[in-house]
């Protein structure tokens, strides 16, 4: 087709709206309604941290090795642990955790030899303190308990 | 350099860092007489991290996750490159299965960048509508990423010497599907763009840079390739196993905006051809290498450079023998191709330097580090 | 690999680079034609790099770039060895399209002294010694417009140098811009 007729008859213009109209249907809709609809986030999500506790005795798995707080790139994991006199193993007293500073890249939970330290799916991690971002060991073990704002 | 900008008959214009179509916090000091561009000055620098610093205070491991942040469109690309030069140091390889499926995920990282590099500077130039699609596109992408390793941009998706995550069941289904679809929605924006005589009229003939230009100045990448320089370092100096695949360098003669429009986009469907390869007979196997606990390379160094969505992503690490690194230096692709601004954009008009900018495909990531 | 490192000697010898001599017509005649400037050929990892001498880092890339083919400069970089007495190592990587063969041109050079820019031979060593200026302090002679590129024009000292710390650099911050001790 010669060009003059191309453009006479809108062939470009035609051809482009084809496609605009194509994704009018409703299943082409991608818009996430996040407040309304929580998304489904994958296995693999990499979101605020847990401290797992044995589901049997309540028990916490960690075992203050050390380990997550060497791997960390920020250095923002802090390990409490008193050694116990008669079992001879160190036992876990405090545990922090500093959210602000994390950047998710995973190191600490592929260091946990025991996986006692995960990162969840959990990812509505905003608080309204820079404190509020300091995790302890109870709300890693319980999670986050978000306030809602009015 | 302040003083040759106080000329009667010259508009110094400063164009960023808060400018849109800058793609981040560049600032380009316009030197204007109207509406012609007599000269450009970049001033770059705001969005320095210091990466090269926190390499030197952290160990191998740790500087991984670091790398996605320094060009965050392609963050895949930039950890394969870190990992490459690790092993390199280590003389390590990762394993078949592993290299496999680094292949998979950092071509599909090229097309995401190239996606969003097509969505934003059509949208530069006017053209609104292909930025929904590219981004539809690119989440299918990043799904995959998420579904990966659990993260959709700074992925840390590889490690010293391997995989971390083993591929998920449905990986290959997916990215299959992927692949299924993808070349007829690249069809789609050939269809709003290619022919489209506003998109011809302001992307053909601007932004000439030509071979030896490119070569004076080290700009690599689709910049370099739309010259006409068929130099791609999969090819050329192949690594991760793309020897095994088959695939074109496109070139176009060019060298000018529209030609890097049409590189970049055939070269989406060449990664498309490499994926559907490399996801048929990824083989069964370890995906780390064995002795990778403690990452303590011998006194040495090494530079190891792959090709990223943007150019020659280049890492050159200098080891003392101990667990951190000595010295690394990142040879971003953005920094230098960037630094050719200043020839394509001079005698342009101003409206155009947008377009420039937009082609070069920079992060300011990347370019600040 | 880490098994090969000596692991608990007391006066620990201070591990060098085991390099490999680097044969081959292209060392060949970079031996003859700059003799005693270029003291070494080698080889690293299956990665060739020259030596060379300060002052003729410049003439060697540009033989290279004129009679070798290597017309696509790569970068420039530097690292610094504040034990040595010619303390910063000047590093630059060409490559030619021609051969497929990447390059390194090292050189040492010491704090006050002044190499030569390649600028003339490659436009785009502009921002990589720059760069390399804004993080070492060397200053590159001959140079179109030396000036800081990536940290601001007010900033003091050189960030990759190895004497200057992170801590330190934070430590002064805080005293200067808000008065009291860090907490670091």
């Amino acid at each position: 087709m010669p060009e003059w007729l191309r453009r006479f008859l809108l062939i470009d213009l035609i051809q482009g709206m084809l496609v605009t109209f194509r994704t009018q249907h409703p299943k082409y809709i991608n818009t996430e309604q996040y407040p309304e609809e929580r998304p489904r986030v994958a296995e693999r999500y990499r979101g605020a941290p847990r401290l797992n506790i044995n589901p049997e005795n309540g028990e916490t798995l960690c075992i203050a090795c050390d380990l997550c707080a060497i791997a960390c790139p920020e250095n923002l994991i802090v390990v409490g642990s008193v050694r116990n006199p008669e079992t001879r193993r160190k036992e876990l007293t405090t545990f922090t955790y500093d959210l602000s500073r994390c950047m998710f890249c995973g190191l600490c939970e592929d260091a946990c030899p025991v996986d006692a330290l995960e990162l969840t799916q959990d990812f509505e991690l905003a608080s309204f303190t820079r404190e509020g971002q300091i995790w302890d060991r109870q709300m890693l073990e319980e999670g986050p308990r978000p306030s809602p704002y009015r | 350099m302040a003083d040759t900008f106080l000329d009667a008959q010259e508009l110094v214009l400063n164009m960023g860092p808060q400018h849109p179509s800058t793609h981040g916090v560049l600032r380009v000091i316009l030197k204007l007489d109207g509406e012609k561009v007599l000269g450009t000055e970049c001033v770059i620098g705001y969005l320095h991290r210091g990466v090269e610093k926190i390499a030197e205070h952290r160990t191998y491991a740790q500087f991984a996750p670091y790398v996605d942040r320094m060009d965050y469109i392609s963050a895949v690309s930039n950890g394969l490159g870190y990992c490459l030069a690790v092993e390199k140091l280590l003389n390590a390889e990762a394993p078949p299965r592993a290299r496999a499926v680094r292949v998979i995920l950092t071509e599909l990282n090229r097309i995401a960048s190239h996606l969003l590099w097509l969505g934003t500077h059509a949208l530069d130039i006017g053209a609104i509508t292909p930025l929904f699609y590219t981004f539809r596109e690119r989440e299918e992408i990043l799904a995959i990423f998420e579904n990966y390793c659990g993260a959709r941009l700074t992925t840390h998706a590889f490690r010293i010497g391997g995989l971390q995550y083993e591929t998920y069941s449905g990986f290959e289904e997916q990215v299959k599907r992927f692949c299924d679809t993808f070349p007829a929605h690249v069809d789609e924006y050939e269809t709003l763009l290619t022919g489209n005589p506003i998109w011809r009229d302001r992307l053909i003939g601007v932004g000439l840079l030509t071979a030896e230009q490119c070569k004076d100045y080290g700009v690599t990448g689709p910049v370099l390739r739309a010259a006409g320089v068929a130099w791609d370092l999969r090819k050329a100096q192949p690594y991760s196993g793309y020897e095994q695949y088959e695939f074109e360098v496109p070139t176009r003669s060019g060298g000018d905006t529209y030609d890097r429009y049409l590189v970049r986009i055939e070269e989406m469907r060449q990664s498309v051809r490499i994926i559907r390869q490399a996801v048929e007979r990824i083989p069964e196997g370890a995906i780390m290498a064995k002795g990778m606990k403690v990452i303590k390379p011998p006194v040495g160094e090494a530079y190891v450079s792959i090709e990223a969505p943007k150019g020659e992503l280049g890492y050159f690490i200098v080891s003392d023998g101990s667990i951190h690194p000595y010295r690394v230096r990142v040879r971003p692709p953005s920094f230098l191709n960037l630094q050719a601004l200043e020839v394509m954009a001079k005698g342009s008009l101003v409206a155009d330097v947008v377009a420039i900018i937009g082609t070069i495909d920079i992060v300011l990531g990347e370019v600040d580090r | 690999m880490s098994e090969q490192q000596p692991s608990k000697a007391a006066p620990k010898p201070a591990a060098v680079m085991e390099s490999q001599p680097w044969a081959g017509e292209l060392p060949e005649n970079l031996r003859t034609q700059f003799s005693e400037d270029v003291p070494e050929t080698s080889q690293y990892a299956g990665q060739p790099y020259v030596v060379c001498k300060p002052d003729a880092a410049v003439a060697v890339l540009r033989y290279l770039k004129e009679r070798e083919q290597f017309d696509a400069l790569v970068d420039i970089t530097a690292v610094d060895y504040p034990s040595r007495e010619a303390r910063f190592e000047l590093i630059y990587i060409v490559y030619s399209h021609a051969r497929n063969q990447r390059l390194r041109v090292k050189t040492s050079i010491g704090a006050a002294s002044r190499p030569r820019t390649l600028t003339a031979v490659f436009t785009g060593a502009n921002w990589l010694e720059r760069e390399v200026y804004d993080m070492f302090g060397i200053v590159f002679d001959g140079h179109p417009g030396l000036h800081r590129i990536l940290l601001p024009e007010e900033w003091t000292g050189f960030p990759l140098r190895k004497d200057s710390s992170i801590l330190g650099m934070d430590q002064a911050w805080v005293k200067d811009n808000l008065g009291i001790e860090s907490g670091q």
